[in-house]
């Protein structure tokens, strides 16, 4: 009579402790999603800023403005998904880079001041929508992890979790920033 | 900075004379050193001879415990003043010439405040001791370090007064270049060169005494370090791929086991020698090249952080 009932208390616990694990996962991810939201927010904000620094002495690479601005309106829309906003993300992450070359070919605008204060801006947000990126992929690894690895697959089916998308993170990313580069054009 | 082989020849030329001079010192403490010891080992002996009619166990452990306690006595007396030298003058102008703005205080050490700061050893102290703290900026950067001994009493069964080592080594404390608010504490990697991947995360999750374990995204780094700290995100702001890279670099220099921790806008870095560095022996000779690489090198390996961290290289927002 009393085996039964401890095995089956044993196998609610498990029940309990996988249910629980994987709340905790997903909740994971969405806080940090949270963050990479916040810190991604920033970097829209500066892009305003610096179109209107960089659009008087940009002439051919207007449409990269117009495309930077128009992201950033779309960025801005309140019912985005997770998967939009990463995708988004990276399409913003290109433009600006575009945008940053460019701003190479003009001795002006590299050296007004308005703008270096801005790429030190856009640099060090960056490195922490990096950070974020990075610790949300991690959330999301150890997600999908349990999404497929027995026994919380099961567990995860029946409360039908989906797999989530990961940042892809740029070989430049990965590289070193070089804060010289920066610093040597004072 | 000055590199190793600048600093091997500055140590070969410049201070060539005072090093021969302190040679010749060594030989005359070491010859005395030996006829001392000599006659004190025959007076030890002769005595227990005297006390003891047949030889029996407590004859050798009375001799031995004689000899050594009163061998290492003369040799910190007959020593001292040659080592004072030493660091007066080869260790200080070698100082200098990595950088004139270095100030080196052969007696002093950091103080425990920054041991405990740096979390990163979890039992508090009970002594702390130490010598050769060298302090002062490089590039502008705020840095020290010191040979450290932390050691705290341990709880015998005999409750005797027994003291445990908690870190004996180099003890390294620095500006950081990036703003935090949290605390990342970096550890040698046990567990998981221990018991591989997946048992070794497992463990190290579950280690209650530190915060969240991170896992960082670097598969060598994560094979020497575990990392632990109270923000994700954060700890992936401060370690950043070339810090990783940096670090593990720094680590394969350093050959001994290498703590990191970044708190409250420093970092610190305990490297355990479980040796006291910067302590010549009278038994060899400072012209020998692995004593004098040795002193170079450890020197040059706590000084090189600024410039391998890139310490210097300060954010825009940190101006």
């Amino acid at each position: 009579m009393t085996t039964p009932l401890i095995i089956l208390i044993v196998f609610i616990i498990i029940l309990i402790l996988m249910y629980n694990s994987l709340v905790a996962k997903k909740n994971q991810v969405d806080n940090i999603f949270a963050s990479v939201d916040t810190q991604l927010k920033k970097r829209y904000d500066l892009i305003p800023n610096l179109v209107a620094s960089v659009s008087k002495y940009m002439d051919h690479e207007k449409s990269l403005l117009e495309d930077i601005t128009k992201l950033r309106s779309e960025a801005n829309k309140s019912d985005l998904s997770e998967k939009e906003k990463i995708d988004l993300d990276a399409k913003v992450s290109k433009t600006l880079g575009s945008i940053m070359v460019a701003v190479e070919n003009y001795p002006d605008l590299k050296a007004n001041e308005n703008v270096m204060h801005l790429q030190h801006s856009l640099n060090e947000v960056e490195e922490q929508i990096a950070a974020a990126r990075r610790a949300y992929n991690q959330a999301v690894t150890d997600y999908n992890n349990a999404l497929e690895m027995i026994p919380t697959n099961f567990m995860a089916n029946a409360m039908g979790y989906k797999q989530k998308d990961l940042f892809v993170i740029s070989e430049t990313e990965r590289e070193n920033i070089n804060v010289n580069d920066l610093f040597s054009k004072r | 900075m000055k590199t190793i082989s600048e600093l091997t020849t500055f140590y070969y030329n410049k201070l060539h004379p005072t090093i021969e001079k302190l040679e010749d010192e060594r030989k005359t403490i070491q010859k005395r050193l030996i006829s001392f010891g000599l006659l004190y080992g025959v007076v030890v002996v002769g005595t227990a001879f005297l006390f003891f009619k047949t030889p029996q166990a407590i004859f050798f452990i009375y001799i031995a415990i004689l000899f050594i306690a009163g061998m290492s006595y003369l040799y910190n007396y007959l020593t001292k003043t040659y080592v004072q030298k030493f660091k007066q003058e080869v260790m200080a102008p070698l100082i200098h010439e990595i950088d004139e703005n270095l100030n080196y205080q052969p007696t002093k050490h950091l103080p425990e405040a920054h041991f405990i700061r740096s979390k990163l050893f979890a039992s508090r102290p009970d002594i702390i001791s130490g010598n050769d703290l060298v302090s002062g900026k490089i590039d502008d950067v705020d840095i020290a370090f010191s040979d450290l001994h932390a050691q705290r009493e341990s709880q015998d069964e005999d409750a005797e007064d027994d003291f445990e080592t908690i870190f004996m080594g180099l003890f390294l404390v620095a500006d950081f270049h990036k703003n935090f608010k949290g605390e990342t504490i970096i550890l040698p990697d046990s567990a998981q060169k221990i018991f591989g991947n997946v048992i070794g995360h497992w463990l190290q999750a579950n280690t209650t005494s530190h915060y969240e374990l991170i896992k960082m995204d670097n598969i060598a780094f994560e094979k020497e370090f575990v990392v632990y700290g109270s923000d994700q995100i954060e700890a992936r702001y401060i370690l950043s791929h070339t810090l990783m890279q940096k670090l593990l670099e720094y680590k394969q220099r350093s050959k001994y086991p290498l703590y990191i921790s970044f708190v409250g806008g420093k970092i610190y870095m305990a490297i355990a020698y479980y040796n006291d560095m910067f302590e010549p022996s009278v038994f060899h000779s400072l012209l020998e090249y692995k004593i004098a690489i040795q002193y170079i090198q450890t020197l040059h390996l706590a000084l090189s952080i600024v410039e391998e961290l890139q310490l210097n290289q300060k954010l825009w927002s940190k101006i």
